[in-house]
């Protein structure tokens, strides 16, 4: 599928149902920035259905994903690079429950990203709900239960 | 000067330590070791246990998690023993000052157990292998 295609079909997801749990507004936004930069906006419950979408139904190779403390919502994105036209697509999901961050895991069908959703979990505090192994990775074994450090409103 | 510093000078083995490094001064470590720059004239050789050293050569910022094995290999190491704080990171925490891992530098984490103890620093980011056999036959012509 060349570079229009792959347009069309992205375009496709935020006004057409797709699959069985499909909402009338997966997507909130598409953001075209050029021909080989797109950011999809969503919320955080429909990331799991464009991540499987991008994933499964496209054929993107996914790369990492970033988490970031927003002044009033935590933001996750989730990069995917589609190779045949190298564009780079990017997930950008904004959990808006400061208190109780949660999304759910996208493990289950990408094991990639087990380790990178473990780390954020560990230092952003966000909950991956069906996670099948959310164990501390990265900080250290003596590390207070319940300070994210990168946090905004932590300080050191 | 006592049999025990005429030994280390002598012949200094080296265990390597990494407290958090990001493996740049490691690499420089490695390349210390190797033929080209030919370390043994000075009788430096690397070992494989801390109790068989007579230095230790610490990388990294030591970060909350290496503190204590850097303690405990410290403590391991037979006294005499010189610490080489090797690199930017070893000798002050470099740009990694304010993390949130960070408990370092490693002479504070080593002075915390003994302030006694001898270190010599070596700073580069990572310092080059002449640097470091500069700082090794400084420190040992200190003693």
């Amino acid at each position: 599928m060349n570079q229009q295609e792959l347009d069309n079909r992205l375009s496709q997801i935020k006004n057409k149902p797709f699959g069985s749990e499909l909402r009338a507004e997966l997507l909130t936004t598409i953001e075209r920035k050029s021909d080989k930069r797109i950011f999809l906006l969503c919320e955080a419950e429909n990331a799991y259905a464009v991540n499987k979408f991008l994933f499964e139904d496209i054929g993107a190779r996914f790369c990492t994903v970033t988490g970031i403390d927003s002044d009033k919502c935590f933001e996750l994105l989730y990069h995917y690079s589609y190779d045949p036209t190298g564009c780079v697509i990017t997930v950008k999901t904004f959990i808006r429950n400061r208190q109780a961050p949660a999304i759910e895991s996208i493990t289950p069908f990408l094991p990639a990203a087990e380790w990178i959703e473990r780390e954020i979990h560990d230092i952003l505090g966000i909950d991956f709900r069906n996670h099948p192994n959310l164990k501390r990775l990265i900080l250290a074994d003596d590390w207070p239960v319940g300070v994210y450090p990168l946090r905004k409103d932590v300080k050191k | 000067m006592n049999w025990k510093i005429w030994s280390l000078k002598k012949s200094p083995w080296v265990f390597h330590v990494n407290a958090g490094a990001c493996n740049n001064c490691d690499i420089e470590i490695v390349d210390l070791l190797t033929p080209k720059f030919d370390v043994e004239r000075f009788g430096v050789k690397l070992v494989g246990s801390p109790r068989h050293a007579d230095a230790l050569l610490v990388t990294g910022v030591g970060t909350r998690q290496a503190a204590k094995r850097v303690q405990e290999a410290y403590r391991q190491t037979p006294k005499p023993c010189v610490v080489f704080a090797i690199g930017a990171c070893a000798c002050g925490t470099g740009i990694f000052n304010s993390g949130y891992h960070v408990v370092g530098p490693i002479d504070k984490i080593i002075k915390e157990i003994d302030p006694n103890a001898i270190i010599a620093y070596v700073p580069g980011c990572p310092p080059k292998p002449e640097a470091m056999i500069s700082g090794i036959v400084k420190a040992l012509s200190a003693l």
